[in-house]
């Protein structure tokens, strides 16, 4: 089970994927609603595992992943993507993010990736 | 796993309603300078925004709406500016239809589609009016909402 920083400007959208998580064990350890939030709570709280929005007012979520990683070049990052940002999950991927998961959320498919992003972390 | 889809409907009403109201003040902030970086974010962000809640919660009007939406304001910020009045005046009329859906939401009533000319409208090349320093406002609505 991880301690998960969740990242998105939509209360909707956290409250979601806390809903979605929560149940399987993880344990939310913070919410940040920009690019600045998550870069300071990352170094705050040093999570197991970060959920990333991209698009966010004052630093987007790419942005927000290659400041992250280039402190901490070890942190599991997975962005959460709408369809149409296919060019922004490959720059994500080209900057460190592990995976990614669509907008709108399938609490299945949620789950199964976080599930294979923290076991390929911890082998 | 069953979410709770009732209270995402609210959440999605209060966080909506809000996305309206800076849709609205960004909307008269291009009114005042077209070229407003600031505003021209906020609308693509509340547009992508909304299209992300609605689709959550099976609003497919209002989230094809939200997309034709976002997807004009990438075209607007790759440009660098809002393309004349008619644009804004097109963004204004995806606004108040917007309103007209989450209207319909709150008392929940069947979700209206978007006018197949309005959605016609967003997907197709911007007119060639060109807004320059003697253009006149040509504002279509009231004042802008509170956030």
């Amino acid at each position: 089970m991880a301690r998960v920083l969740i990242v998105d400007d939509a209360s909707f959208m956290r409250q979601m994927i806390r809903e979605i998580i929560e149940p399987e064990g993880h344990e939310v350890v913070g919410e940040a609603t920009n690019g600045i939030e998550a870069v300071d709570l990352y170094k705050e709280l040093m999570p197991d595992l970060v959920t990333m929005d991209i698009v966010m007012p004052k630093r987007s979520g790419i942005d927000a992943v290659k400041m992250i990683l280039t402190d901490h070049p070890t942190a599991c990052i997975v962005m959460c993507s709408a369809l149409g940002q296919e060019t922004l999950v490959m720059e994500a991927f080209s900057a460190g993010a592990r995976d990614f998961i669509v907008k709108p959320f399938k609490p299945d498919s949620v789950v199964s990736t976080l599930a294979k992003v923290i076991e390929k972390t911890s082998d | 796993m069953a979410l709770d889809m009732a209270k995402y409907r609210r959440i999605f009403l209060e966080e909506g309603l809000d996305h309206l109201g800076e849709i609205s003040h960004a909307l008269f902030d291009l009114e005042k300078e077209m070229a407003s970086s600031e505003a021209i974010d906020t609308l693509f962000r509340m547009a992508h925004s909304l299209k992300s809640m609605a689709a959550s919660l099976g609003y497919d009007t209002i989230a094809e709406l939200a997309h034709r939406m976002e997807d004009r304001m990438e075209g607007i910020r790759a440009g660098g500016r809002v393309r004349g009045h008619q644009e804004l005046a097109l963004l204004f009329r995806s606004l108040e239809m917007l309103e007209a859906m989450l209207a319909a939401v709150g008392n929940e009533q069947a979700v209206p589609s978007a006018d197949e000319d309005l959605l016609r409208c967003l997907a197709e090349d911007p007119p060639s009016e060109r807004a320059s320093e003697d253009d006149v406002p040509n504002r279509v609505g009231g004042e802008p909402k509170k956030a």
